[in-house]
Order: C-alpha cells, then sequence, then structure tokens
C-alpha cells in the first residue's frame, strides 16, 4: 500500500501539471495514469499553443485565459514550444464582418494582431492560397504535449512525486461517505495495489465522469471526438488558421517535420472512440487544400483522434460549448477540473492546487507560472539539430533513432511497451509509421531480456493493427505505395497472417 | 540515344523483364523503359504461384472467372515458369521447385511463408521437417533477429558471428570474398553442431549465392539454406541481376531511370514515348507496347481519395467502389478489395474501352490479380509477361 497526501487522476497535461504544481508546494502525492503519459486528449490534439484568436469572438473568457498562459508557457517550457506564430488566413467568400469582429474581439482581449496584405502574408507562408483576401497574424505557438507532461512529471519525481503510469483506477476506497484512498491495477502484470491519500483529484479528462461515478458521483460532461490528419511534410512554418467562425478543417499546426490538420466535432459517448472516418478525412484534406494548396498533392501519413472532455452544454453544437474550465468539489474528498484546454493546463493545475490547499489548510503560493520546467537543460530545442551527427545502427531511418537510442529507454523506463519507446525517441513517427522499424525495435528489446519472443509477437500483432486502423482513413497516394510494401513484408515475407 | 524497336517495353519488374526476354528470343527487336529497379528486388526471390492447396496449377482452376491467370491457362503458365527456370539457371541463380508442388518455407519470425520455385540457396528451407534447425546470425543485424525462430520453431538452436557490419548488403558483400568466407567456414566448424541442418539470414553473397551455399554445405557436410529477409532482400536483388542480365544477352536496350512524360499516338496506335532527361528528351519508337508498370506499389496506378489512374497512358481503370471500401479492417487478411483494381484486358491481353491496338497490359497491373490474396505476385508476373509476349510477337 502506497500512502500518499494527495492522489491525482490521470497523466494528460491537467493531472502532470498537478503534479509539478503540488511538487513545487511540498505536498507528497501520487499520480496515476491508465496509458501512458498525454494518452487521451492531450496526445491526441493539434499541438496548438493557442494565442487565444480562436475563441476571442465567441468565448473572450477562454481567449484571455489562452492569450496568458501563453505567454507564461513561452518561458517556462522553452523547449516544447515552438514560436512559430499563426496566421488566421481570409479566403474569397469568407465574411467580412466576421473579420472586423475578429479584430475588434482580439483587442478587446489583448491578443495583439497584424492585418497582413496579401503578397506580405505570402512572403510568410510563400505557399499560401495565392488568392487570399488577407491574413492577420496572431502570437499562436506549436507545443510538443509529449515532452510537456514529461517534463511537468520531472519536477514531481524529483521531489519525491509518486508516479504510476499504465495502472488503472478500478474503485475508489470510501469510509463513512468520505474517498480515502483507491485500488489501482497494473495493466501487464494484473497486480492490484491500494493507495490511500486525504484528497483525490479526478483530472481524468474524458473518462472523468467514469472516475466520478466510483464515488458515487458524476460530472456533467460532453464527449466531442476530434479527428486530425498528419502530413509527411512541414508545410508550413506558422500555424495557419480560416478566419471564419469555428468549423471542421479550420487548422493546420506545424509541428517537428509534419503538419498536423483538423479537426472535426462529433458528439460520442465512449471516451475510447478514437475511429476515424474517411470521410472526416476528406473534409479535412479538401478544406486544408483551400488555405495551403499543397495539400492536395501531400502524402498523408496517419489520422488519428481525441475525445475532448467539454463542459456540459444544453444541446447544440459542440463547438458553441466554452473551452473555459471547471471545479467541482463532491464535497467527499475528491475534486474534479473538467473542461479547459492543453493551453490553460498550467492555469487548471493551479487553480484545483489551491483548492488542495486550502482544503489541507496550508498557505504555500503556487509557483509554476515563475519557474522554468525542470530537465530541459538536456533536451536539445527543436530536434533537428539532435540529428545532425553520425549515427550508427539506425532502427528508424525515417526519424533517425538507433538501435542504442531503443536499448536505453527499454532499460531506463523498464517498458514492454512500443508506444513508449515511440514516445520517448519518435521510432515509427515517420513516412512508414513503423512499417520496418517496430519489428526492429521489438526485436532489440527482447535481446535486452525485456520481453519473451512469443509477448513481443503478439505486441507487434497489436501494433499493426492499430497503425493500419490509423492509416486506412486516409490511404492513397504515396502511402498506398508504402502500405502494400509494409503489407507484403509481413503478411508474404514473415508469414504474419498465420494465426498464433 | 532515340530509337526504333518492334517492341517496347514500359516496366522493368518480372513481368516486363520476362515478356523481353519471351520476344528476343522470338528475334523480335525490344527496348524495356523503366523508372528505376523494380519491386521485386524488395522481394523474397522466391517464385509464388498461388496460395492455396498443394498443387498450385491445379488451384488455378477455382480462382475467380476474371483472374488473369486464366488468360493463359495451366498447360502456357507451366512452360513459362519453366523457361524462367531455364533463364535463372544460365545466370548462375538456378531456382528449385516444381510448378506443381507448393513449398512452405521458414521466415525470420519461425512462421512458414508458401511458395513454389525457389532460389536454390532455399532448396533446403522445408518448414514441416522435423530436422534440427542451427540459425546462424549475424552481430547487430538490424534486420534479422533469431530469438523469433528459436522459439516459434520447434527444434531449433542459434550461433552468432560478428562480421563486422551490420547491415545486410555490408554482410553479402563480406562472404564474397573468400578469405572471408574462409574465416567464416572455419568459426562454423567450430561450432560443432552435431546434427540436422544450417540456417543462414539471406546474405550468402551478392550474386552467385548458390555457390557460396554449396561451399559452406560441402565443407560442413551438412544442408545449408537461406532465410529470406526484410528489404533490401538479397535473394530479390540477385533475381533482378539475373534478368537484367538475361536482357542484357539477348541484346535488349535498357532505358533506365527513365521517366515519360509523353505518349505520341497516331488513330489507334501508339507510336513513342518521350523520356525526360538531363539536357534533352529521348524518344523511343515502337510498333507495339506492353505496359508492365505494376500496380499502386510500383506506380503503374496511382490512387487519389477516391479515383485511381494508370500514370503512363491514361488507360480507364477498374476500382472497386469508394474508398471506404477499398480495404478490410484487419490488417491480417490478406487482401483489400483496392487489390482488384487495375486494367481490365481482352483475350489478347489489349486493354478494353480504349481506342488503342497495339498496346497490351501484363503483371499486377491487371484488373482481378489480387496478388496479395492468393499469393501469385512473381507467377502472375512471369506467366503473363510471357504470354501477353507470344501475342504480340505474333502481331508485330
Amino acid at each position: 500500500m502506497i500512502k500518499t497526501d494527495v492522489i491525482i487522476i490521470g497523466g494528460g497535461s491537467t493531472g502532470c501539471g498537478v503534479a509539478r504544481d503540488l511538487a513545487l508546494r511540498g505536498i507528497p502525492h501520487c499520480l496515476i495514469e491508465k496509458g501512458d503519459f498525454a494518452a487521451g486528449a492531450t496526445g491526441a490534439c493539434h499541438g496548438l499553443l493557442h494565442s487565444g484568436g480562436r475563441y476571442a469572438v465567441n468565448d473572450p473568457e477562454a481567449a484571455a485565459e489562452c492569450l496568458s498562459e501563453n505567454m507564461i508557457l513561452r518561458k517556462i517550457a522553452v523547449k516544447c514550444v515552438e514560436q512559430t506564430g499563426g496566421l488566421f488566413v481570409r479566403l474569397p467568400g469568407d465574411s467580412k464582418r466576421f473579420r472586423d469582429m475578429f479584430l475588434k474581439s482580439c483587442e478587446e482581449t489583448g491578443i495583439s494582431t497584424e492585418v497582413l496584405s496579401p503578397s506580405r502574408a505570402l512572403d510568410l507562408v510563400p505557399n499560401l492560397n495565392p488568392s487570399l483576401e488577407e491574413a492577420i497574424k496572431v502570437p499562436d505557438c506549436s507545443i510538443d504535449p509529449f515532452r510537456l507532461c514529461m517534463l511537468n512529471i520531472t519536477s514531481s519525481r524529483r521531489r519525491g512525486g509518486e508516479i504510476l503510469t499504465h495502472n488503472k483506477v478500478i474503485d475508489i476506497i470510501r469510509e463513512h461517505g468520505r474517498c480515502v484512498g483507491v485500488k489501482v491495477q497494473e495493466e501487464s502484470t494484473a497486480e492490484v495495489r491500494e493507495i490511500r491519500g486525504k484528497i483525490i483529484i479526478n483530472a481524468a479528462g474524458a473518462w472523468g465522469n467514469k472516475i466520478a461515478s466510483m464515488a458515487g458521483s458524476g460530472v456533467p460532461m460532453t464527449l466531442s471526438k476530434g479527428s486530425l490528419i498528419i502530413t509527411n511534410h512541414r508545410l508550413t512554418n506558422m500555424v495557419i488558421n480560416r478566419l471564419r467562425p469555428s468549423s471542421d478543417g479550420d487548422i493546420i499546426v506545424p509541428n517537428e517535420a509534419v503538419c498536423l490538420a483538423g479537426t472535426t466535432s462529433i458528439t460520442v459517448n465512449n471516451p475510447d472512440e478514437s475511429e476515424v472516418d474517411p470521410v472526416e478525412v476528406d473534409i479535412i484534406a479538401t478544406q486544408a487544400r483551400q488555405m495551403l494548396p499543397d495539400f492536395g498533392s501531400t502524402r498523408l501519413i496517419r489520422t488519428y483522434a481525441g475525445v475532448r472532455p467539454l463542459l456540459k452544454a444544453d444541446g447544440g453544437d459542440d463547438r458553441k460549448i466554452s473551452r473555459g474550465f471547471k471545479i467541482i468539489d463532491h464535497k467527499n474528498g475528491m475534486f474534479s477540473i473538467m473542461g479547459g484546454k492543453l493551453t490553460t493546463y498550467r492555469l487548471m493545475a493551479e487553480k484545483i492546487s489551491d483548492r488542495v490547499m486550502e482544503a489541507l489548510d496550508l498557505k504555500t503560493k503556487c509557483q509554476t507560472a515563475e519557474l522554468p520546467l525542470e530537465g530541459q537543460e538536456e533536451l536539445s530545442g527543436y530536434p533537428l539539430s539532435k540529428r545532425l551527427k553520425t549515427l550508427e545502427n539506425i532502427v528508424c531511418e525515417c526519424e533517425l533513432v538507433t538501435a542504442d537510442d531503443v536499448e536505453r529507454v527499454a532499460r531506463e523506463i523498464g517498458t514492454r511497451r512500443i508506444e513508449d519507446i515511440q514516445h520517448r525517441t519518435r521510432l515509427g513517427m515517420g513516412p512508414c509509421q513503423g512499417g520496418f522499424c517496430t519489428y526492429r525495435a521489438l526485436g532489440i528489446m527482447q535481446e535486452t531480456g525485456k520481453m519473451a519472443p512469443e509477448e513481443s509477437m503478439q505486441v507487434l500483432r497489436e501494433f499493426l493493427q492499430r497503425r493500419f486502423n490509423g492509416i486506412k482513413p486516409a490511404l492513397w497516394g504515396d502511402q498506398l505505395r508504402e502500405e502494400q510494401l509494409v503489407e507484403s513484408i509481413y503478411l508474404g515475407i514473415l508469414g504474419m497472417e498465420q494465426k498464433q | 540515344m532515340s530509337g526504333t524497336y518492334e517492341v517496347v517495353i514500359i516496366g522493368g519488374g518480372m513481368s516486363g523483364m520476362m515478356a523481353a526476354i519471351t520476344l528476343a528470343d522470338m528475334g523480335r527487336t525490344v527496348a524495356v523503359v523503366s523508372r528505376g529497379d523494380p519491386v521485386c528486388c524488395l522481394s523474397t526471390g522466391c517464385i509464388d504461384v498461388l496460395a492455396a492447396g498443394n498443387d498450385p496449377l491445379k488451384g488455378i482452376s477455382s480462382l475467380p472467372d476474371n483472374h488473369p491467370y486464366h488468360l493463359v491457362g495451366e498447360d502456357a503458365i507451366k512452360t513459362s515458369l519453366e523457361m524462367f527456370k531455364a533463364v535463372m539457371s544460365e545466370e548462375g541463380g538456378a531456382y528449385v521447385g516444381d510448378a506443381h508442388v507448393n513449398r512452405k518455407i521458414l521466415t525470420p519470425l519461425g512462421k512458414h511463408k508458401v511458395t513454389c520455385l525457389v532460389p536454390g540457396t532455399m532448396e533446403f528451407a522445408d518448414f514441416d521437417s522435423d530436422e534440427y534447425i542451427h540459425v546462424i546470425s549475424f552481430n547487430k543485424m538490424k534486420d534479422f533477429y533469431p530469438n523469433y525462430i528459436t522459439s516459434n520453431y520447434k527444434n531449433a538452436g542459434c550461433s552468432i558471428f560478428d562480421a563486422g557490419i551490420s547491415t545486410t548488403i555490408g554482410i553479402a558483400e563480406r562472404l564474397e570474398n573468400r578469405q572471408f568466407l574462409k574465416k567464416f567456414i572455419l568459426w562454423l566448424k567450430g561450432l560443432e553442431i552435431p546434427e540436422g541442418r544450417i540456417a543462414i539470414p539471406a546474405v550468402l553473397g551478392m550474386h552467385f549465392a548458390v555457390d557460396v551455399c554449396n561451399e559452406i554445405s560441402v565443407e560442413l557436410g551438412r544442408k545449408v539454406f537461406e532465410i529470406p529477409t526484410l528489404p533490401p532482400s538479397m535473394p530479390g536483388l540477385r533475381l533482378f541481376g539475373g534478368l537484367r542480365n538475361a536482357l542484357l544477352k539477348r541484346g535488349v536496350n535498357l532505358y533506365w531511370g527513365k521517366e515519360i512524360y509523353s505518349v505520341e499516338k497516331s488513330g489507334s496506335q501508339i507510336e513513342a514515348v518521350t523520356l525526360a532527361g538531363a539536357g534533352r528528351s529521348t524518344s523511343v519508337q515502337g510498333n507495339a507496347f506492353i505496359l508492365a508498370t505494376g500496380s499502386f506499389v510500383s506506380g503503374g496506378l496511382h490512387a487519389s481519395m477516391d479515383t485511381a489512374r494508370e500514370t503512363v497512358f491514361n488507360l480507364p481503370v477498374y476500382l472497386p467502389g469508394k474508398r471506404k471500401s477499398w480495404f478490410n479492417d484487419d490488417f491480417f487478411t490478406p487482401g483489400h478489395a483496392i487489390e482488384k483494381s487495375g486494367i481490365c484486358v481482352d483475350q489478347s491481353f489489349r486493354p478494353v474501352d480504349t481506342q488503342t491496338e497495339n498496346l497490351f497490359v501484363c503483371g499486377s497491373i491487371l484488373a482481378f490479380s489480387e496478388v496479395m490474396k492468393y499469393s501469385c505476385g512473381h507467377g502472375m508476373a512471369i506467366a503473363t509477361g510471357v504470354a501477353a509476349a507470344n501475342v504480340c510477337g505474333e502481331l508485330v
């Protein structure tokens, strides 16, 4: 049994942010995550650090939060944020009235804007649709959500925070009507453990209602699936938004060597819903092509979807729901934090940690806005720089990951999961989407004694199926060529179509 | 480099090369135009004819009526496979196997692959035998993990040799060096493997692997065989190298590494294709043309969101519905509907619904070939390549 003060459920940006916040305030805590960090909406978003522009017109409060957090994160999370800047692009037919409202709202919120003529905009992003009417420059950035979570966790770990990934909360222990702990189950060993604490924070995002219901409560939320597509190239160095009311396919974000384009918004019931419909891909790709015509000929390497945990709305369009957040005190030792955005994760963590301090009758102030994230010293900035050196025994040719990298991470975190290796090395994130390197990485993992060959075969099967699910909705053009090759390798050369 | 030929073949893969050999042997002047080295370089080098059943030729009658194998017929398929074996034998890369017999060979995962004709180096790769297999691997070789075989296969052990290099091609080059090979054989002898067969990933030399394999076998007094590996695949490269040599010997002109950027037509006749090149373009004229550019993976077909086109002549392409119906949900069920895509042809391999009279089509670009589903890739390429060439050669 583990004893602690605060139990945090959820290893997304909010949960990781709370762990850091409490660590800096000297509060013992334990974070429980059923998968790896950023496995839910955090890792499945478009990696945009909002300037607030997108919400300025309809949700000025959320916009103001985004803006101030944007300014904080670009200071404290230098190695996670790429200061790309963003454009809101107005194309022929897009409402001039909305443009005027946009500028006025941005001014009221304090978001700096610069109106650019088409030729000025084309100077900044040469492959923009040349028939654009104008573009408005805003301080959007791109952010690496996974790295952000890891760095928040570093602060916690350095101060004795207990971090349990791949552990699922299966029950909340209540005594005399109060939540006093949780039962967790380890994913691969199925071992069940008890963790006792004074306060439980439910930061489970889309799974928040499931957690709250274990404690006999509920949280009012609307689940909204958003799908995105990944291109093989970095088509723009700036974030590109469509200057019109929020709708499907209105954003393109550069991230490392690729671009992410999204998103759709479909109400769902199941937080595990992750299937992307080919129709969603068509919508996003078609819309993205209107802003960046090169999108029509570029290769799409994968699709993915996340489920947004939005505050409950009374019917209507998910897009009209505020992107603000809310803290619910269940009055039984559990707090839930709902809604919000990746951009505002730190503020959400601060607010809920304040409530924890109040409940524990302690006074230490939040320091997360001033202190830079720890552990950034060791990281290169934009990781292309790390690639400019001699590499030996490359196993992932797309992302230049070596056998040593895989071995090191496998030993360091003692993982048996290929996704854990992928998150920490970028293995399999390139054009072949792990078609070649996963087999190699698993071969290396079993040689280090981390997993038996039979287990690694099973992992390989599961990976290939998951990979195919992600690729299938956007499978045409050069990616279809790649896919036929990968298929011939695993089914034709290796003989994997035979059942275990 | 412009030229005029009786037949111009577009596509330098299995089908195109077999068509070229057939036509050259008929005494025709032939050119092959290829965008680059073909997809067969990435293959296992094995000739899959049809995976279902013990006798692949017998199985052909149970294929759907529109399968291109039916255009060739059982006897002609058999003859073309014999012809392929004869050609490869002449080039020092002899194949073994009987067109009437499927065999199961060992894969790098310790599973099996069903195929028909195999390179001589895989003669003893029989999966169903109970004989012990001793697997030889190479230190840090990135595409071969012998533990998969020793754990999945019923009766196998393993030893690891340090070749001082970890890539497939690097090791293959070294094993063609006499002294290195001697050192390797000496090491193998030192293992004192008590019984059974010796399995080595397919790195036994760049060109004359059968000789290397035999030498090891004689020195050790044991059966030795290669296990096909991931691309770059030595058996695939040797297969391509062998056929390419056969073309050159027959005086076939090769236009390699060239993209076609325009086609000249006059009425119902294709007259020439123009190739892009550094400085000036090249016109290759022919009395007849054979299209053997392969399916999507080879670039003969190109799909966009909901359509597909043929990339050289813009021929009409059969496509199985909208994108949502192109793929199975399960990755491990071979044969997605998209594999049915391709060019529909008449009995003489001429594309239907076009006005062209001197164009013939063969290989995996043919509609309904479904090479993954039936595991018939190279067999189909050889059979239709030879058959289309025979029809074309009679006419020009």
